[in-house]
């Protein structure tokens, strides 16, 4: 009888998550990590809409679990060929996360929050002033100078061109080009990974952007102010998204999907005849997109991904993108200053990378702080929406150059 | 680099470099970062072209627009002179001059919200009396004629929007 107790309890224990834990104690330390994001999303404020959904699927993924039945999430079928059978067993054997993420792999979320962004985006100030598609285009210089320091360090295209996609300062953009390149690809980097080094450094921006900024301008360049835009007629906010979409789909059709997404959700607000699809859109469809993007997404940030010289690659050169996106923005900026006789305050070059509204947000800080008077936002708009079009164009030229 | 390496390999970028292809060449590497950030260049610097040119040609249609309602307005002036009976709520105050009576009240508006605005200064200022024990008195309250960026914006408009633009 006790015999049989005893082998009763032993079972148990060697199915229970202490046992898993036992195993894979590198579990713990992903545990530890993902409160330490919770903790920046709730307390610190850091992106909490996205942080917080990343960093509680980075917990449940990491939840001990030693019969494969158990797990919520199985990393290792993500590293399989995508094939009819594999689909099977991803819907029969998966567990939850690895239903969600089926989203991120085909490519849905990303195209489904661009949707989202475009109904909530008015195009105003860049149809005020086309310049600023300049500005937009400059910033992803941070990609593609990122793509050579990658190279350079002996990474494979397809690994060069996800880490470089982080310089655009977009996660759905990031996650798009991650999930289509290292599809199937002999890297040890995945799509969580990408995003979340992407999100967190977009959650940073009021950190790494303010002392480039600084540095590349004087204290005469920030107070200088801009003059009033003109208000754009509803024809040119209508005929823009379309205009946009075409010439994007003629040059680079490999960003069509993005694009596409992006100025349907903006026609379907700038039309005002469909204002029941644009709440949706904007509301109830991108919250549901959002909190299966950051779970599922969070679910990747496995011990064996994460932890790894692979993962602090991403991370080096993910800041390094983002910084040299934000000085082409601002270097760009300056010699428009300069061309212009002194008419376009730099700041708003920063603005470039497309962490909307962030990266505005702050030229604007920085553009008060030096003058309490001088208001930034709306000229800092221009270059930030550019910048979401400008990394869309950036992600569909590596997908174009790199075969995946 | 020779540039003639450069400009073949841009030639076969045209095919694609294989996504496991590690490590890659120096010319890859450079071609893959012209050739992007020039494209990128091109299609927005394409779009720069085509939205100036649109903006152009609807600030023109919008011009026409508003010199045919102008020229439309004029014509119909002259049916509009029965308005000036506008002087008949002069009837309300019979004691003063029917020639008067539409100045006045055009003022009085204005004169009123001064008024209140002044009734505040003085009510804050009798605050500041009462809490610093000292005797204020207002010799005068002016527009001031603030700079650039000021223009036409109350305190509280300008609180309100830097409320709305700092990001934390």
């Amino acid at each position: 009888m006790l015999q049989i107790l005893q082998d009763i309890l032993s079972g148990l224990f060697e199915t229970s998550g202490l046992a898993g834990l036992a195993a894979e104690p590198l579990k713990l330390l992903m545990m530890c990590i993902s409160f330490l994001f919770m903790y920046l999303a709730i307390v610190k404020g850091f992106e909490p809409l996205l942080l917080l959904p990343i960093s509680f699927g980075m917990f449940l993924s990491n939840l001990p679990a030693v019969l494969p039945e158990d797990m919520i999430f199985h990393a290792a079928y993500w590293n399989e060929p995508q094939s009819v059978e594999w689909l099977w067993k991803v819907l029969h054997d998966g567990g939850l996360l690895d239903k969600l993420y089926l989203g991120v792999k085909l490519q849905i979320y990303p195209c489904l929050i661009f949707l989202g962004i475009g109904t909530m985006t008015d195009f105003g100030p860049l149809i005020a002033n086309p310049k600023s598609f300049l500005l937009g285009a400059a910033a992803q210089g941070g990609i593609f100078f990122t793509f050579l320091a990658a190279g350079y360090m002996g990474m494979s295209a397809a690994e060069c061109g996800s880490i470089a996609i982080i310089g655009g300062a977009d996660g759905p953009t990031s996650i798009y080009v991650s999930s289509k390149l290292l599809d199937g690809a002999d890297s040890s980097l995945n799509t969580g990974t990408i995003a979340l080094a992407a999100y967190t450094y977009m959650a940073l921006v009021p950190v790494i952007q303010p002392p480039i900024m600084r540095l590349m301008t004087t204290e005469k360049e920030r107070k200088i102010k801009m003059p009033q835009l003109r208000t754009p007629s509803k024809t040119e906010k209508i005929v823009f998204p379309v205009v946009v979409t075409l010439i994007v789909a003629l040059l680079v059709p490999s960003a069509a999907s993005l694009v596409g997404m992006l100025m349907f959700g903006n026609i379907l607000k700038e039309s005002g005849v469909a204002g029941r699809l644009v709440d949706t859109a904007q509301n109830a469809l991108m919250n549901i997109v959002t909190i299966f993007l950051g779970v599922s997404v969070g679910a990747t940030c496995t011990a064996s991904n994460v932890a790894n010289l692979a993962f602090v690659k991403v991370l080096i050169l993910g800041v390094i993108a983002f910084s040299l996106g934000t000085a082409c923005g601002l270097g760009l900026a300056k010699i428009m200053n300069w061309l212009s006789g002194g008419k376009v305050n730099p700041l708003i070059g920063s603005a470039g990378v497309s962490a909307v509204p962030m990266a505005a947000r702050i030229s604007q800080q920085e553009g008060a702080k030096a003058d309490p008077t001088n208001f930034l936002l709306m000229h800092a708009m221009g270059p930030n929406v550019a910048g979401v079009i400008g990394s869309a164009v950036a992600a569909g030229v590596l997908l174009s150059v790199v075969n995946y | 680099m020779h540039p003639l390496l450069l400009a073949n390999h841009l030639i076969m970028l045209a095919g694609g470099i294989d996504g496991n292809k590690r490590p890659l060449d120096g010319s890859e590497i450079w071609g893959v970062t012209l050739v992007g950030l020039g494209v990128v260049i091109v299609a927005l610097a394409i779009l720069v072209i085509l939205i100036l040119l649109f903006g152009k040609i609807f600030d023109q249609i919008n011009k026409n627009q508003k010199e045919k309602e102008a020229a439309a307005a004029a014509k119909k002036k002259p049916k509009q002179a029965p308005v000036k009976k506008v002087a008949a709520p002069v009837q309300e105050k019979p004691a003063q001059k029917p020639s008067t009576a539409p100045t006045v009240q055009t003022v009085s508006a204005p004169v009123s919200d001064e008024d209140e605005v002044i009734a505040v200064i003085s009510a804050v200022v009798a605050v500041m009396s009462e809490q610093d024990g000292k005797n204020y008195r207002i010799k005068s309250v002016a527009k001031s004629q603030r700079s650039n960026g000021f223009s036409g914006r109350s305190a509280w408009a300008m609180d309100g929007r830097r409320q709305n633009v700092n990001p934390f």
